[in-house]
Parts: structure tokens; C-alpha cells; sequence
């Protein structure tokens, strides 16, 4: 159960991301996690929940997305995804596919409020 | 008034950072001719065992240290003091070791320049196959009274590892574990994995598994033949 950990450094992310943008607050964050992620999704939420509730006065919204396993195949040229754990194309049998997606947590996005904030919704 | 929302794409590996840490530490163990192997596997699959037959083989010839991970006690450091200078890392219940701990085991040891610097990861399949610890070479051990259902259950471990060394193979004929079939799947998993099956208590194997490290070692010290991306 490492998800603390990762907890931790997801919030080391979210708070340079606050410093760039002058903001006051997060209010949700958005995660992609995928099958190679070394991720438990509802673990994850539990330790996320036990860290904001701890560290912070208001509540942040958590948004999961469970993405695939995508790999970058040469000679198809194109993303393709991989099922079953199994590191080969699925269209041409290539076992030369590059792994470009669901092997990590990736910080997806990060909504932060402030008052008079000028800017609006970037995605 | 009223509050403004703005959201920020970000769009990275929450690790990424780390993984620059650790990459960083490799360059500088790579600049002082330190092969770091960061041993992984289940408890009990033998990892202790396998560095003191390790050294055994050696006998003096290179010099070795080891930083070993547990949840408590420094049993682990004790039984390898013999050997070579060990550093405990007591995780007090985390289930993996991180970069900052490693750095800590090697400020005890006094950052001794070694041939070969092993880090005996916590027992668990799971969470230390996500965090780099600037090793050059990640082997997962898997004992055959384990199982060899073990590379399909836990993917990651077995992909992100380099070697795969089967230990406990005196107990082979005891217990129904196909090494076809957990190569075949590990394989299927990390197609570039190497396999090496040994006895740490019997020394069937060890001299393999020490070859092996030795050829590593050489590679890692003649940087300019294998520049990849790493």
C-alpha cells in the first residue's frame, strides 16, 4: 500500500502548479490511472481522502479515470492498445511496441480557485 | 464576491520527479564504477541468503555493501555484517523503499565507492516496482515454493525488472512449479528479461548469477558501447 506515498507526491505536483498560477486554492484533481500504474484505484482514493482531510481545511474533489495500456507501435505507425498484459501489437504481432500510456500515475489536471482570478477554463 | 475556477492540465507522471532523482543517482554511481542492483521479491524468496552466497563466491575479490529494507528489525543487516558493510533501513511499516531512505543508508555507510552496491528491497511484489532508486539493475527473485502463477499476477514487478532469478531450485522436485511457465509468462510480460535459476544454500547457480553480474558491471563501465536512452 504505497498509494500514500504517491498521495505525497501528487500534492508536491498540485502545489507548483498553485505557485505558477498564483492561485489560493485546489479544488479537485483530476488522475489517469491505467493497468500498469502500480495503482489500486480505491486505495488511492482512501489515502487521498485521508491527505486532504488532514492537510488542508476544504475538500477537494478526486476524479479517476482508469485509462488503458497504450503502446506506440513502429510499424503500424499508430497507438495501439495492449490487452492482457501481453507487449505485442495486437494488429501486426510486432513485439517492438513502445509503451506510451497506463503504465503511471499521471496527474491529469488540477482546478484551482482564487478570488478575481481572470482566467477561465483551460480544457 | 465571487470565486473564479481555472483548471490547469498538467498531464504528467506524479513520479516523474522522483524518477530524475533516481536518474541522477545512477549517473553519479555510474561515474564511480558502482553497479547498483536493487533486489526485489516476496518475503521470504531467499534475497539475504542469495547476497551472502554472493559474496561467498567472491570471496574478497570485489568490494560490496548492501542497504536492506524491512518494516523493523535489523536482522536482515546482522546476517550480512559478515560480508560486507550493511546499513539496515528500518521503513517502521512502509512497504517499499524510496530514493531519500537509500540516500540515508548510504550517508551510514559513509557513501563508500564499491564494485557492487545491492539494495535488498522490502518483501512485496506490489509497491516496489514503482519507485527508482536510481539502480542500474532491477532482479525480482521468485522462490519456486511460490508459485509460478507469480509473473501474470503481478505484471509490473515482472516487467520493470531486468533479471528474473528463480531461487530455492533444491526444492524443485517437492513442489509443482513449471520453470517453463513462469518464464513463458514473464517473457510475455518483459521480452527482454533474463532468467537464472540457482540454490543459494547449495551453490547451484551462483557462479551464473555472479557472471552475470560481472558482465553487467563491464557494460555499465563502458558507457560509450551501450549509450541508449537510459
Amino acid at each position: 500500500m504505497h498509494e500514500m506515498s504517491l498521495v505525497r507526491a501528487l500534492f508536491r505536483q498540485a502545489d507548483r502548479v498553485i505557485a505558477e498560477h498564483a492561485a489560493s486554492k485546489i479544488t479537485a484533481v483530476r488522475v489517469a490511472v491505467g493497468p500498469l500504474a502500480g495503482v489500486e484505484p480505491d486505495l488511492f482514493a482512501s489515502a487521498f481522502a485521508v491527505f486532504t482531510a488532514q492537510n488542508f481545511p476544504h475538500e477537494i474533489e478526486l476524479v479517476v479515470d482508469q485509462v488503458g495500456l497504450t503502446a506506440d507501435c513502429p510499424r503500424c505507425q499508430q497507438v495501439v492498445e495492449l490487452v492482457d498484459f501481453i507487449f505485442r501489437c495486437p494488429r501486426c504481432g510486432s513485439a517492438e511496441v513502445r509503451v506510451v500510456g497506463g503504465d503511471a500515475l499521471e496527474l491529469v489536471s488540477v482546478t484551482l480557485t482564487q478570488n478575481n482570478l481572470v482566467g477561465e477554463a483551460v480544457t | 464576491m465571487s470565486e473564479n475556477y481555472k483548471t490547469v492540465v498538467v498531464r504528467r507522471d506524479v513520479l516523474a520527479e522522483a524518477r530524475v532523482d533516481a536518474a541522477v543517482e545512477r549517473a553519479r554511481q555510474t561515474e564511480r564504477g558502482t553497479l547498483v542492483v536493487n533486489l526485489v521479491s516476496s518475503p521470504g524468496a531467499g534475497k539475504t541468503s542469495l547476497l551472502q552466497a554472493t559474496a561467498r563466491h567472491w570471496s574478497n575479490r570485489y568490494s560490496l555493501a548492501v542497504l536492506v529494507g524491512d518494516l523493523e528489525t535489523d536482522r536482515d543487516a546482522q546476517r550480512l555484517a559478515p560480508w560486507m558493510p550493511a546499513a539496515q533501513l528500518t521503513t517502521g511499516g512502509a512497504c517499499h523503499l524510496e530514493l531519500p531512505l537509500v540516500r540515508r543508508g548510504l550517508e551510514a555507510l559513509g557513501d563508500p565507492i564499491v564494485d557492487f552496491l545491492f539494495i535488498e528491497n522490502v518483501g512485496n511484489l506490489v509497491c516496489p516496482a514503482s519507485h527508482d532508486l536510481g539502480e542500474h539493475l532491477r532482479v525480482v527473485m521468485l522462490a519456486v515454493t511460490e508459485g509460478d502463477d507469480k509473473p501474470a499476477k503481478y505484471p509490473k514487478m515482472f516487467r520493470t525488472s531486468q533479471c528474473l532469478v528463480i531461487s530455492k531450485l533444491d526444492l524443485l522436485p517437492h513442489v509443482p512449479f513449471s520453470i517453463s511457465a513462469a518464464e513463458e509468462d514473464a517473457r510475455r510480460i518483459q521480452p527482454e528479461l533474463q532468467f537464472l535459476a540457482l540454490c543459494s544454500l547449495n551453490g547451484d547457480g551462483i557462479a551464473e548469477w555472479c557472471a552475470f553480474l560481472e558482465s553487467q558491471r563491464q557494460r555499465l563501465l563502458t558507457p560509450q558501447l551501450f549509450h541508449e536512452s537510459a
